[in-house]
């Protein structure tokens, strides 16, 4: 018998709301429902706070470039003069390995002065020197390990182990998405191949509907990007026609069964789809672009990937992230070898591309509201590695990287923060990565301490137990 | 849902260690610099013995069946449990379901397949008393039910044949040979093997004498588990001991150890000393490909590994751990011997001594004494049947958890569990023949009021099926379903017309239908699944080949039938194991009088409709 019942007694004397009981509870998020991909409905009917914003949001919506490899910093927005007085010395400190290569390795680019802010570019990026103004460079970036895999997953997930949520997902999760007729988070990608692969975009532990959609770029053709987007042997005429049928079974069956909310909700997700087919062959069609417009961003998968990101925020996606990568190289920015030449190529197309969609988005009056990111895992050494010296090459660099925002709320011609005077480690004001989480989720309102997930007897957050909001960037 | 049910930290408050707690909550919610936090308490200033009165680590007690009135409506001894409750509150349970409505129901619980017609036909001609019951007997012993339990387990392991990291086209620590711990565990299902049994031979194979040959792909449970990048590295050695002690302590024991790997449990009596001690059995034990022979094959690509190599473990360098203080590996701090968790131990737990321990960690788990074994698994199995189990946090029966529903009757059934030779077979018949379960899932305005959430079973149920049991039976009415099992197939191969149960689970890229439909993901342990209702999801069933394709072999298995109306009615039958009522005839016949596509006629366009009707993905 439960005589000293510890069940007694409880019932009534804590008083707990619904929302705080599937907070508490794991996976117990499922029963909202449908506020990812069903939109604004759904989330305005929930009471969960974790729909409505915590804070005044700056941004809405975000677009993270992803130049995957780990793009240089010493010769792209952290100019390093002295690298040339300290040309071929050997780098010392015990976290870098012995360079293999030839020592510190001056960039071969200029820099110069750029906008009304005079912030220094490369003159490998001749674009986005042209809106450097609108843009914020942190040049004192860091994180854990200067290995691919596991600083591809703390910039995507803030854990450097494939078991934790991206923060595509924890945003749909927080805010829900803006058009029920769209996809909350997609993931654009030239090709298939890509490091570490899909954990970059797990929803993980949180419920499936705040789970990426990912499509492969390499071929635009709307149906080729988006499976099951359109039925191939029937019109949209003949699909309508073939939905009033199971509209008229399914309310049949509802009706014997006392209208059952579930039952109801899998009917409205069925008229979504519907309709999601004709708004996404909209959406996902860039060929409905002037050509000027395509011309702007440039002809390369990248281009047309940063094009159709437009598109899609344009038409109420939450987060957007284009990686760059090909076919041929599932991480191009990792030059280890024949650096400046590929850097340069690298940068023609990216540097086009990324400063096009600023100042497409400005032209269009929503660069205010939508955050754009540019930027990799890590940055490279500022000395030489390799192998023959004609054809030098960068390693992973982890200590000091750069990273440029644009939009959303961020002071535009800004620098923060600074590394030393090798690029070797941040010095000044470092941004963890953990610290860049805490806030992007601050620009879309979102305090990160406070966005948590009930798992495994843990509540959990994109930040874990780290976060600072660098409020210094913001207007 | 009942607010009761949670056991609230405000419980804490009066607890020995709330100000530690409230500490460590600051800590991880980061409000607190880690400099000023104070050292941990002592671990010995736990009020154990004060812990192990709460509820789940108390011994589970057999229970007096409560007082009912309605005697003659108790079927089980689970259902006196029920109908008290209900009584309680004034309510009365629900009318039987029809017999139409109970195979359907029973058959997807026990098989993950529905009835045939002709299975239909029979068990409404079939007029004797037992004829329900002996519809169960049947599906108990159909090799269907190890399947359907096997979906079950499998994801609670976070079963999986790849590694969500692969650096290049490297598949060494890939697990092409991993269907035959699925097929251990299809087949330990199937024979009723004991559940106690099921947990040593998977976590000890090797280890126990009289232990089969092929009892070893038992071990696949750790076996198969994540491999991470720079395994070598003491930092991930250290996260895939965290994977291994999470996947233990939450599918087995319901209780959530990982939590200690960098301060004492925040709200459970689980201390780092214990984290390490668990940790330190796998630090010992080393992961292995093995051949029959027991040689242990070299670190090859997956496909040059011999067909026969199972991916088990074995006992490596014997080792203790020393607890790395806030989990950092740099920081050492006091050895700890390898043992099992205190608050489940009679006093101080003795040391484990033979090799890696983990015969011994099995023998603990799987002990008539352990309160939390038998407790977890009946609970699961409970939320099998009634699409709730009793603890709705069914791997966390701990102070962060939910209270049970209805705890007499957990603790009756879990103690009628062990008494009953841990057989999941007898504890599921009891669920399956119990008048409990065969309440109709229908509303009653007035019951619905008093009891919104049906915390107390008034009714049954109505559930959403599982992606694997959706799948399968799609096949199944479409005439496609293949019976074999064995090495996986990918689900996206237009082929692959098995059970989903048999296709390849990948941690790298999880198939897509199954993220869709929300299978959880194959890197941890999926304590259970989310119902999401996405457009995504219906995407699918409007325009994917899979659906399409077995819509038009629907359409083909029923134009044998001689008109459309008999075709009409086959459809129901098999695909919802009833009759169309005469409006739903008449807009089907309605649809099908008019031109098809040229692609698509308009009975595969029909066809394609019921496969994509919510009365298809739900049982009542």
């Amino acid at each position: 018998m439960w005589t000293d019942s510890p069940f007694t007694g409880l019932a009534g004397d804590v008083p707990l709301t619904r929302r705080q009981m599937l907070q508490r509870m794991s996976a117990g998020f499922g029963m909202l429902g449908l506020a990812g991909l069903l939109g604004p409905q759904a989330a305005g009917a929930s009471t969960d706070d974790t729909r409505a914003p915590h804070l005044a949001p700056r941004a809405k919506r975000v677009i993270f470039l992803f130049l995957n490899g780990g793009p240089s910093h010493v010769d792209t927005f952290d100019p390093k003069p002295a690298l040339k007085q300290y040309e071929g010395q050997q780098p010392t400190g015990e976290l870098y390995k012995k360079s293999k290569g030839t020592g510190f390795m001056p960039s071969p680019l200029k820099f110069s002065k750029h906008g009304r802010s005079g912030i220094d570019v490369s003159e490998s990026l001749p674009n986005l020197a042209r809106v450097i103004d609108d843009c914020c460079i942190i040049r004192s970036m860091k994180t854990d390990v200067p290995n691919h895999e596991p600083a591809l997953l703390q910039m995507h997930t803030g854990n450097v182990q494939p078991i934790r949520p991206a923060i595509g997902s924890w945003l749909l999760y927080g805010l829900g998405s803006e058009n029920q007729n769209l996809p909350g988070y997609v993931v654009l990608r030239p090709s298939p191949k890509i490091v570490v692969g899909p954990a970059l975009w797990s929803n993980s532990f949180l419920p499936a509907e705040f789970q990426a959609t990912s499509v492969i770029t390499s071929d635009m053709q709307v149906d080729k990007l988006l499976a099951n987007i359109r039925n191939p042997n029937l019109t949209q005429e003949q699909q309508r026609e073939q939905l009033d049928l199971l509209g008229k079974l399914n309310r049949l069956h509802l009706d014997r069964r006392n209208g059952d909310s579930e039952l109801d909700g899998q009917i409205k997700a069925m008229e979504t789809a519907f309709h999601m087919q004709r708004q996404a062959m909209q959406t996902f069609d860039i060929s409905r672009e002037p050509e000027s417009v395509r011309a702007m961003y440039g002809d390369t998968t990248f281009a047309r990937s940063c094009l159709l990101a437009r598109r899609l925020v344009e038409d109420g996606v939450r987060f957007v992230t284009v990686y760059y990568t090909s076919d041929k190289n599932n991480q191009p920015w990792d030059t280890h070898s024949n650096h400046d030449e590929s850097h340069l190529k690298l940068c023609a197309d990216g540097d086009k591309a990324a400063a096009a969609l600023i100042a497409d988005l400005k032209a269009r009056g929503m660069l205010e509201d939508t955050l754009v990111i540019f930027g990799g895992e890590f940055g490279r050494t500022p000395y030489a590695e390799n192998r023959e010296k004609a054809k030098a090459g960068r390693d992973h660099h982890h200590t000091a990287f750069s990273t440029l925002l644009a939009g959303g709320g961020v002071k535009g011609g800004t620098v923060y923060g600074a590394s030393d005077e090798l690029g070797m480690h941040a010095v000044e004001n470092p941004v963890h990565v953990h610290d860049l989480h805490a806030t992007i989720l601050y620009l879309l309102g979102i305090d990160h301490e406070r966005l948590t997930y009930r798992y495994a007897g843990r509540d959990f957050r994109l930040t874990d137990v780290h976060g600072r909001v660098v409020k210094d960037i913001m207007v | 849902m009942c607010i009761g049910r949670l056991n609230s930290l405000a419980r804490f408050q009066a607890n020995r260690w709330s100000q530690g707690i409230v500490l460590a909550a600051l800590l991880c919610a980061g409000s607190l610099p880690a400099s000023e936090v104070p050292k941990a308490e002592p671990e010995s200033d736990i009020n154990w013995a004060k812990e192990q009165q709460f509820w789940s680590f108390r011994a589970p007690a057999a229970q007096p069946l409560p007082a009912v009135k309605n005697k003659s409506w108790v079927r089980q001894p689970l259902d006196q449990f029920i109908l008290a409750r209900l009584e309680e509150k004034k309510l009365a349970p629900s009318a039987e379901a029809d017999k139409r409505t109970l195979i359907r129901r029973i058959a997807y619980d026990l098989t993950g397949l529905p009835p045939t017609p002709e299975e239909v036909k029979a068990f409404l001609a079939d007029h004797r008393a037992d004829a329900y019951e002996q519809l169960v007997e049947r599906l108990l012993a159909s090799p269907r039910f190890g399947e359907r339990l096997a979906s079950v387990w499998l994801p609670l392991v976070r079963y999986a044949e790849d590694q969500a990291h692969q650096v290049g086209t490297d598949t060494k620590y890939f697990y092409p040979n991993a269907y035959r711990y699925r097929e251990w565990v299809i087949d330990a299902f199937n024979r009723d093997l004991p559940y106690h049994q099921f947990i040593r031979l998977q976590l000890a194979a090797d280890k126990i004498a009289d232990a089969s040959e092929n009892d070893l792909a038992a071990l696949g449970f750790i076996g198969l588990g994540p491999k991470y990048y720079s395994r070598g590295k003491l930092e991930v050695k250290a996260d895939e001991w965290e994977d291994r002690v999470d996947t233990v302590t939450r599918s087995l024991l319901g209780l959530t150890v990982a939590c200690a790997r960098c301060h004492d449990h925040k709200f459970e009596p689980v201390t780092m000393h214990d984290y390490y001690a668990l940790a330190g059995v796998f630090a010992s034990t080393d992961m292995v490909n093995k051949t029959p022979g027991g040689a242990v094959e070299k670190e090859v690509a997956a496909d040059k590994l011999p067909v026969t190599a199972l991916h088990i473990v074995q006992d490596g360098a014997v080792t203790n751990l020393n607890i790395f203080i806030r989990g950092n590996v740099d920081r050492k701090g006091p050895e700890v011997e390898k043992r099992f968790l205190r608050i489940l131990s009679n006093g101080e737990p003795k040391p484990f001594t033979d090799g890696s321990g983990r015969l011994e960690l099995a023998e603990a788990i799987a002990s008539e004494t352990n309160p939390l074994t038998s407790r977890v698994i009946v609970n699961r199995l409970w939320g099998v049947f009634f699409g709730r189990p009793l603890v709705e946090t069914p791997s966390n029966f701990g102070h962060s958890g939910l209270l049970p529903s209805h705890p007499q009757l957990l603790d009756d059934l879990a103690v009628r569990f062990v008494k009953n030779g841990w057989s999941i077979k007898t504890l599921a018949r009891e669920m399956a023949l119990s008048a409990t379960y065969r309440q109709t899932s229908r509303v009653e305005a007035r019951k619905a009021a008093a009891d919104v959430e049906n915390d107390l079973l008034g009714r049954m149920n109505r559930r959403r099926l599982s992606v694997e049991q959706w799948r399968d039976a799609v096949l199944y009415v479409a005439g496609d379903l293949e019976p074999e099992g064995g090495k996986s197939l990918e689900l996206d191969d237009p082929q692959n017309h098995r059970r989903t149960v048999y296709a390849r689970v990948s941690r790298l890229k999880l198939n897509d239908l199954l993220m869709q439909f929300d299978y959880p993901d194959a890197n941890v342990h999926a304590e259970k699944r989310a119902t999401t209702t996405t457009a995504m999801q219906k995407l699918f069933l409007l325009n994917s080949p899979f659906v399409i394709g077995e819509a038009k072999a629907l359409a083909a298995r029923l134009a044998e039938e001689s008109s459309d109306s008999a075709r009409v009615r086959r459809a129901y039958e098999w695909l919802f194991a009833r009759e169309p009522d005469r409006t739903e005839l008449k807009v089907a016949l309605e649809f099908l009088r008019k031109p098809g596509a040229p692609e698509m006629s308009r009975w595969e366009q029909y066809a394609q409709m019921l496969l994509a009707s919510n009365e298809m993905l739900y049982v009542d």
